[in-house]
Protein backbone atom coordinates (compact mmCIF):
# COMPACT_ATOMS: atom_id res chain seq x y z
CA UNK A 1 0.00 0.00 0.00
CA UNK A 2 1.37 3.41 -0.86
CA UNK A 3 1.30 5.82 1.99
CA UNK A 4 3.18 8.94 2.97
CA UNK A 5 6.65 8.12 4.18
CA UNK A 6 6.72 10.54 7.04
CA UNK A 7 5.12 9.56 10.25
CA UNK A 8 1.58 10.61 10.86
CA UNK A 9 1.53 7.90 13.53
CA UNK A 10 1.84 9.90 16.71
CA UNK A 11 -1.74 11.01 17.05
CA UNK A 12 -3.14 7.63 16.04
CA UNK A 13 -1.01 5.95 18.68
CA UNK A 14 -2.15 8.29 21.41
CA UNK A 15 -5.76 8.16 20.32
CA UNK A 16 -5.58 4.38 20.32
CA UNK A 17 -4.09 4.23 23.79
CA UNK A 18 -6.88 6.34 25.26
CA UNK A 19 -9.55 4.55 23.28
CA UNK A 20 -10.53 7.52 21.18
CA UNK A 21 -13.49 7.35 18.86
CA UNK A 22 -12.60 5.77 15.51
CA UNK A 23 -9.05 5.17 16.75
CA UNK A 24 -9.36 1.46 16.02
CA UNK A 25 -10.35 2.20 12.46
CA UNK A 26 -7.48 4.67 12.13
CA UNK A 27 -5.07 2.06 13.49
CA UNK A 28 -6.46 -0.48 11.04
CA UNK A 29 -6.13 1.91 8.10
CA UNK A 30 -2.54 2.60 9.10
CA UNK A 31 -1.34 -0.86 10.09
CA UNK A 32 -3.87 -3.28 8.59
CA UNK A 33 -1.61 -4.05 5.65
CA UNK A 34 1.38 -4.67 7.95
CA UNK A 35 -0.60 -7.13 10.08
CA UNK A 36 -2.29 -8.79 7.10
CA UNK A 37 0.98 -9.13 5.20
CA UNK A 38 2.60 -10.78 8.22
CA UNK A 39 -0.34 -13.21 8.42
CA UNK A 40 -0.43 -13.88 4.71
CA UNK A 41 3.29 -14.62 4.56
CA UNK A 42 2.83 -17.35 7.15
CA UNK A 43 -0.78 -18.56 6.87
CA UNK A 44 -3.27 -19.36 4.15
CA UNK A 45 -5.70 -16.68 2.97
CA UNK A 46 -8.64 -17.69 5.17
CA UNK A 47 -6.60 -17.93 8.33
CA UNK A 48 -4.71 -14.76 7.48
CA UNK A 49 -8.04 -12.93 7.36
CA UNK A 50 -9.19 -14.43 10.63
CA UNK A 51 -5.96 -13.69 12.46
CA UNK A 52 -5.90 -10.12 11.15
CA UNK A 53 -9.35 -9.62 12.63
CA UNK A 54 -8.42 -11.26 15.90
CA UNK A 55 -5.31 -9.12 16.25
CA UNK A 56 -7.18 -5.83 15.90
CA UNK A 57 -10.04 -6.91 18.15
CA UNK A 58 -7.65 -8.20 20.78
CA UNK A 59 -5.45 -5.11 20.54
CA UNK A 60 -8.42 -2.82 20.94
CA UNK A 61 -9.72 -4.70 23.95
CA UNK A 62 -6.35 -4.59 25.63
CA UNK A 63 -5.41 -1.09 24.53
CA UNK A 64 -4.86 -0.04 28.15
CA UNK A 65 -1.74 -2.15 28.06
CA UNK A 66 -0.35 -0.21 25.15
CA UNK A 67 1.91 2.65 26.18
CA UNK A 68 2.90 4.97 23.30
CA UNK A 69 5.88 6.12 25.35
CA UNK A 70 7.33 2.64 25.28
CA UNK A 71 7.06 1.84 21.61
CA UNK A 72 5.25 2.11 18.35
CA UNK A 73 1.74 0.86 17.80
CA UNK A 74 3.05 -1.02 14.76
CA UNK A 75 5.51 -2.87 16.98
CA UNK A 76 2.86 -3.73 19.52
CA UNK A 77 0.49 -5.01 16.84
CA UNK A 78 3.22 -7.08 15.22
CA UNK A 79 4.05 -8.68 18.58
CA UNK A 80 0.40 -9.66 19.04
CA UNK A 81 0.27 -10.92 15.46
CA UNK A 82 3.42 -12.97 15.89
CA UNK A 83 2.01 -14.73 18.94
CA UNK A 84 -1.28 -15.45 17.19
CA UNK A 85 0.46 -16.80 14.13
CA UNK A 86 2.66 -19.07 16.21
CA UNK A 87 -0.42 -20.33 18.07
CA UNK A 88 -2.07 -21.06 14.73
CA UNK A 89 0.98 -22.77 13.32
CA UNK A 90 1.34 -24.93 16.41
CA UNK A 91 -2.32 -25.87 16.36
CA UNK A 92 -2.07 -26.73 12.69
CA UNK A 93 1.00 -28.81 13.31
CA UNK A 94 -0.68 -30.76 16.10
CA UNK A 95 -3.60 -31.34 13.82
CA UNK A 96 -1.51 -32.55 10.90
CA UNK A 97 0.59 -34.74 13.22
CA UNK A 98 -2.54 -36.44 14.44
CA UNK A 99 -3.80 -37.04 10.96
CA UNK A 100 -0.33 -37.90 9.78
CA UNK A 101 -1.17 -36.49 6.39
CA UNK A 102 -0.10 -33.52 4.32
CA UNK A 103 3.35 -32.11 4.47
CA UNK A 104 4.19 -30.29 7.66
CA UNK A 105 7.16 -28.87 5.78
CA UNK A 106 4.77 -26.28 4.42
CA UNK A 107 4.15 -24.90 7.89
CA UNK A 108 6.68 -22.24 8.79
CA UNK A 109 8.59 -22.83 11.98
CA UNK A 110 8.62 -20.27 14.78
CA UNK A 111 12.04 -18.99 13.77
CA UNK A 112 10.73 -18.20 10.31
CA UNK A 113 7.75 -16.40 11.79
CA UNK A 114 10.12 -14.36 13.93
CA UNK A 115 12.30 -13.53 10.97
CA UNK A 116 9.39 -12.41 8.82
CA UNK A 117 8.06 -10.32 11.70
CA UNK A 118 11.45 -8.71 12.18
CA UNK A 119 11.76 -7.94 8.50
CA UNK A 120 8.30 -6.43 8.29
CA UNK A 121 9.01 -4.33 11.36
CA UNK A 122 12.14 -3.06 9.71
CA UNK A 123 10.11 -2.29 6.59
CA UNK A 124 7.61 -0.40 8.76
CA UNK A 125 10.43 1.46 10.50
CA UNK A 126 11.97 2.40 7.16
CA UNK A 127 8.70 3.91 6.04
CA UNK A 128 8.77 6.20 9.07
CA UNK A 129 12.18 7.63 8.21
CA UNK A 130 12.66 10.77 6.20
CA UNK A 131 13.25 10.13 2.51
CA UNK A 132 16.94 10.98 2.82
CA UNK A 133 17.60 8.85 5.88
CA UNK A 134 15.74 5.94 4.36
CA UNK A 135 17.77 6.20 1.20
CA UNK A 136 21.03 6.30 3.19
CA UNK A 137 20.02 3.26 5.24
CA UNK A 138 19.01 1.30 2.15
CA UNK A 139 22.21 2.14 0.26
CA UNK A 140 24.33 1.07 3.23
CA UNK A 141 22.56 -2.10 4.28
CA UNK A 142 20.87 -3.31 1.12
CA UNK A 143 23.38 -2.19 -1.49
CA UNK A 144 26.47 -2.49 0.75
CA UNK A 145 27.81 0.97 -0.11
CA UNK A 146 30.37 2.47 2.27
CA UNK A 147 29.69 5.72 4.09
CA UNK A 148 31.99 7.51 1.66
CA UNK A 149 30.31 6.03 -1.42
CA UNK A 150 26.90 7.09 -0.10
CA UNK A 151 28.21 10.60 0.63
CA UNK A 152 29.45 10.88 -2.94
CA UNK A 153 26.37 9.43 -4.55
CA UNK A 154 23.96 11.59 -2.57
CA UNK A 155 26.20 14.67 -2.42
CA UNK A 156 26.06 14.74 1.35
CA UNK A 157 28.77 15.46 3.92
CA UNK A 158 30.22 12.25 5.36
CA UNK A 159 29.10 13.28 8.84
CA UNK A 160 25.50 13.60 7.64
CA UNK A 161 25.58 10.08 6.23
CA UNK A 162 26.86 8.76 9.53
CA UNK A 163 24.32 10.63 11.60
CA UNK A 164 21.52 9.56 9.25
CA UNK A 165 22.58 5.95 9.68
CA UNK A 166 22.70 6.38 13.44
CA UNK A 167 19.25 7.95 13.49
CA UNK A 168 17.86 5.29 11.21
CA UNK A 169 19.24 2.50 13.34
CA UNK A 170 17.87 4.12 16.51
CA UNK A 171 14.45 4.37 14.91
CA UNK A 172 14.50 0.74 13.85
CA UNK A 173 15.62 -0.25 17.32
CA UNK A 174 12.68 1.66 18.76
CA UNK A 175 10.30 -0.21 16.47
CA UNK A 176 11.78 -3.60 17.21
CA UNK A 177 11.96 -3.10 20.94
CA UNK A 178 8.32 -2.29 21.08
CA UNK A 179 7.72 -5.55 19.26
CA UNK A 180 9.56 -7.49 21.92
CA UNK A 181 8.99 -5.40 25.02
CA UNK B 1 4.14 -9.91 25.21
CA UNK B 2 6.71 -12.45 26.23
CA UNK B 3 9.91 -12.69 28.15
CA UNK B 4 12.63 -12.24 25.66
CA UNK B 5 15.70 -10.23 26.42
CA UNK B 6 15.56 -6.67 25.19
CA UNK B 7 18.36 -4.50 24.02
CA UNK B 8 19.54 -5.85 20.72
CA UNK B 9 23.07 -4.95 19.85
CA UNK B 10 23.79 -2.87 16.80
CA UNK B 11 25.36 -5.96 15.26
CA UNK B 12 22.04 -7.82 15.66
CA UNK B 13 20.12 -4.95 14.10
CA UNK B 14 22.55 -4.60 11.24
CA UNK B 15 22.38 -8.34 10.56
CA UNK B 16 18.59 -8.11 10.47
CA UNK B 17 18.73 -5.15 8.12
CA UNK B 18 21.04 -6.93 5.72
CA UNK B 19 18.69 -9.90 5.85
CA UNK B 20 15.61 -7.96 4.74
CA UNK B 21 14.29 -9.37 1.48
CA UNK B 22 12.86 -7.12 -1.18
CA UNK B 23 9.47 -8.80 -0.77
CA UNK B 24 9.42 -7.71 2.88
CA UNK B 25 9.17 -4.12 1.75
CA UNK B 26 5.98 -4.81 -0.20
CA UNK B 27 2.84 -4.84 1.89
CA UNK B 28 -0.41 -6.51 0.88
CA UNK B 29 -3.70 -4.79 1.50
CA UNK B 30 -6.19 -6.89 3.42
CA UNK B 31 -9.39 -7.76 1.52
CA UNK B 32 -11.95 -4.99 1.75
CA UNK B 33 -14.42 -6.88 3.92
CA UNK B 34 -11.95 -7.64 6.73
CA UNK B 35 -12.59 -4.29 8.33
CA UNK B 36 -16.37 -4.78 8.08
CA UNK B 37 -16.00 -8.07 9.90
CA UNK B 38 -13.93 -6.49 12.65
CA UNK B 39 -16.66 -3.89 13.09
CA UNK B 40 -19.32 -6.62 13.25
CA UNK B 41 -17.37 -8.57 15.82
CA UNK B 42 -16.84 -5.48 17.93
CA UNK B 43 -20.53 -4.77 17.73
CA UNK B 44 -21.36 -8.31 18.81
CA UNK B 45 -19.01 -7.98 21.76
CA UNK B 46 -20.51 -4.65 22.75
CA UNK B 47 -24.05 -6.02 22.53
CA UNK B 48 -23.08 -8.96 24.70
CA UNK B 49 -21.73 -6.57 27.27
CA UNK B 50 -25.09 -4.85 27.12
CA UNK B 51 -23.55 -1.44 26.83
CA UNK B 52 -25.10 1.31 24.76
CA UNK B 53 -23.65 1.45 21.28
CA UNK B 54 -23.54 4.69 19.41
CA UNK B 55 -21.29 3.69 16.59
CA UNK B 56 -24.11 3.49 14.10
CA UNK B 57 -26.15 0.89 12.32
CA UNK B 58 -24.86 -2.58 11.57
CA UNK B 59 -24.60 -2.74 7.81
CA UNK B 60 -26.70 -5.39 6.13
CA UNK B 61 -24.61 -8.29 4.96
CA UNK B 62 -25.21 -11.23 2.66
CA UNK B 63 -26.68 -14.26 4.44
CA UNK B 64 -23.61 -16.37 4.09
CA UNK B 65 -21.77 -14.02 6.40
CA UNK B 66 -24.16 -14.66 9.27
CA UNK B 67 -22.62 -17.87 10.55
CA UNK B 68 -19.19 -16.40 10.33
CA UNK B 69 -20.32 -13.37 12.25
CA UNK B 70 -21.73 -15.51 15.05
CA UNK B 71 -18.44 -17.37 15.29
CA UNK B 72 -16.56 -14.10 15.31
CA UNK B 73 -18.94 -12.74 17.91
CA UNK B 74 -18.30 -15.70 20.18
CA UNK B 75 -14.58 -15.41 19.53
CA UNK B 76 -14.69 -11.73 20.36
CA UNK B 77 -16.46 -12.44 23.64
CA UNK B 78 -13.87 -15.06 24.54
CA UNK B 79 -11.09 -12.65 23.69
CA UNK B 80 -12.83 -9.98 25.71
CA UNK B 81 -13.02 -12.26 28.76
CA UNK B 82 -9.38 -13.29 28.39
CA UNK B 83 -8.25 -9.72 27.96
CA UNK B 84 -10.38 -8.49 30.85
CA UNK B 85 -8.80 -11.15 33.05
CA UNK B 86 -5.30 -10.29 31.96
CA UNK B 87 -5.91 -6.58 32.36
CA UNK B 88 -7.26 -7.20 35.85
CA UNK B 89 -4.24 -9.31 36.73
CA UNK B 90 -1.87 -6.76 35.26
CA UNK B 91 -3.51 -3.96 37.12
CA UNK B 92 -3.41 -5.86 40.36
CA UNK B 93 0.33 -5.46 40.57
CA UNK B 94 1.70 -2.09 39.51
CA UNK B 95 5.46 -1.70 39.22
CA UNK B 96 7.10 -1.10 42.58
CA UNK B 97 10.36 0.68 43.18
CA UNK B 98 12.44 -1.59 45.39
CA UNK B 99 15.82 0.11 45.16
CA UNK B 100 17.35 3.31 43.86
CA UNK B 101 20.80 4.47 42.86
CA UNK B 102 22.37 7.85 42.33
CA UNK B 103 25.01 7.46 39.67
CA UNK B 104 28.16 9.52 39.90
CA UNK B 105 31.22 10.35 37.85
CA UNK B 106 34.70 9.28 38.91
CA UNK B 107 37.21 11.80 37.52
CA UNK B 108 40.07 9.39 38.23
CA UNK B 109 39.01 6.57 35.96
CA UNK B 110 35.95 7.55 33.92
CA UNK B 111 35.61 8.96 30.43
CA UNK B 112 35.68 12.79 30.44
CA UNK B 113 32.36 12.78 28.57
CA UNK B 114 30.71 11.96 31.87
CA UNK B 115 32.12 14.94 33.75
CA UNK B 116 28.82 16.81 33.82
CA UNK B 117 26.46 13.84 33.51
CA UNK B 118 24.08 12.78 36.19
CA UNK B 119 21.37 10.16 36.53
CA UNK B 120 19.23 8.51 39.15
CA UNK B 121 18.07 4.97 38.71
CA UNK B 122 15.06 3.11 40.04
CA UNK B 123 15.00 -0.66 40.27
CA UNK B 124 11.41 -1.64 39.61
CA UNK B 125 9.67 -4.97 39.93
CA UNK B 126 6.38 -5.98 38.41
CA UNK B 127 5.06 -9.51 38.13
CA UNK B 128 8.45 -10.74 39.29
CA UNK B 129 10.18 -9.02 36.41
CA UNK B 130 12.82 -6.46 37.19
CA UNK B 131 13.62 -3.38 35.22
CA UNK B 132 15.89 -0.40 35.57
CA UNK B 133 14.38 3.03 34.98
CA UNK B 134 16.72 5.93 34.40
CA UNK B 135 15.08 8.99 35.86
CA UNK B 136 16.14 12.57 36.32
CA UNK B 137 19.02 12.08 33.96
CA UNK B 138 21.20 14.53 32.13
CA UNK B 139 23.25 12.43 29.78
CA UNK B 140 25.76 13.56 27.17
CA UNK B 141 25.54 12.47 23.54
CA UNK B 142 28.54 10.39 22.60
CA UNK B 143 30.52 10.92 19.45
CA UNK B 144 29.10 9.81 16.11
CA UNK B 145 29.43 6.05 15.79
CA UNK B 146 29.04 5.41 19.50
CA UNK B 147 26.18 4.87 21.93
CA UNK B 148 25.53 5.05 25.63
CA UNK B 149 25.04 1.58 27.07
CA UNK B 150 23.67 0.58 30.47
CA UNK B 151 25.21 -2.30 32.41
CA UNK B 152 24.60 -4.13 35.65
CA UNK B 153 27.77 -5.09 37.48
CA UNK B 154 28.15 -7.91 40.00
CA UNK B 155 30.86 -6.66 42.35
CA UNK B 156 33.17 -9.04 44.22
CA UNK B 157 33.98 -8.71 47.92
CA UNK B 158 36.50 -5.96 47.20
CA UNK B 159 34.15 -3.91 45.08
CA UNK B 160 35.83 -4.92 41.83
CA UNK B 161 33.88 -6.10 38.79
CA UNK B 162 33.24 -9.85 39.05
CA UNK B 163 30.77 -9.97 36.16
CA UNK B 164 28.58 -7.63 34.17
CA UNK B 165 25.64 -7.75 31.79
CA UNK B 166 24.45 -5.27 29.23
CA UNK B 167 20.88 -4.04 29.57
CA UNK B 168 21.03 -2.24 26.24
CA UNK B 169 21.82 1.11 24.69
CA UNK B 170 19.87 4.21 25.58
CA UNK B 171 18.97 7.46 23.91
CA UNK B 172 20.73 10.19 25.94
CA UNK B 173 17.70 12.45 25.55
CA UNK B 174 15.25 9.78 26.65
CA UNK B 175 16.97 6.89 28.41
CA UNK B 176 13.73 5.24 29.55
CA UNK B 177 13.42 1.82 31.13
CA UNK B 178 15.41 -1.34 30.47
CA UNK B 179 14.37 -4.85 31.47
CA UNK B 180 16.70 -7.07 33.42
CA UNK B 181 16.92 -10.60 31.99
CA UNK B 182 15.05 -13.07 34.20
CA UNK B 183 18.10 -15.14 35.11
CA UNK B 184 20.02 -12.24 36.66
CA UNK B 185 19.35 -11.29 40.26
CA UNK B 186 19.64 -7.54 40.83
CA UNK B 187 20.48 -8.30 44.46
CA UNK B 188 23.89 -9.52 43.27
CA UNK B 189 24.11 -7.54 40.02
CA UNK B 190 23.74 -4.48 42.15
CA UNK B 191 25.79 -1.74 40.51
CA UNK B 192 24.50 0.30 37.56
CA UNK B 193 27.05 1.56 35.05
CA UNK B 194 26.64 3.70 31.94
CA UNK B 195 29.41 3.64 29.36
CA UNK B 196 30.28 4.98 25.93
CA UNK B 197 30.35 2.09 23.46
CA UNK B 198 31.78 2.62 19.98
CA UNK B 199 29.99 0.60 17.32
CA UNK B 200 33.01 -1.54 16.67
CA UNK B 201 31.33 -4.93 16.82
CA UNK B 202 32.83 -5.64 20.25
CA UNK B 203 29.94 -6.44 22.59
CA UNK B 204 32.09 -6.21 25.73
CA UNK B 205 32.38 -3.13 27.94
CA UNK B 206 34.61 -0.49 26.34
CA UNK B 207 36.11 0.58 29.66
CA UNK B 208 34.78 4.10 29.01
CA UNK B 209 32.33 4.45 31.89
CA UNK B 210 30.71 7.83 32.42
CA UNK B 211 28.53 7.14 35.48
CA UNK B 212 28.20 4.41 38.05
CA UNK B 213 26.43 3.80 41.35
CA UNK B 214 25.21 1.02 43.64
CA UNK B 215 21.52 0.19 44.03
CA UNK B 216 20.28 0.62 47.58
CA UNK B 217 17.03 -0.83 48.86
CA UNK B 218 14.27 1.68 49.44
Amino acid sequence: MQRPAREPTESVEKAFARGGERALEAAYRQHGSLVFTFCRRTLDEARARDVTQEVFISAWKSRERYDPAKGSLAGWLVAITRNRIIDNVRAERRHSDRRATDDPGEVPVEAQVERIGDSLMIAAALRCLSDRTRQVVKLHYFDDLTHRQIAERMSLPLGTVKSDLRRGLARIRHQLESAYG
Amino acid sequence: MDDRPVGRTDADLEALLRDVAAEDLELLDPPDDVWAEIESAMQAADNTRDTPQDAGVVPLKPRRRAARRVVLGVAAVLILVAVALSVTLTRAEPAQVIATATLSYDPESFDPLGARARADVELRVREQKHSVAIVGASLPSPEVGADLEVWLIRPDGDGNVADLISLGVVDPADPGTLDIPADYDPATYSVVDISVEPRDGDTGHSGRSILRGPLRDT
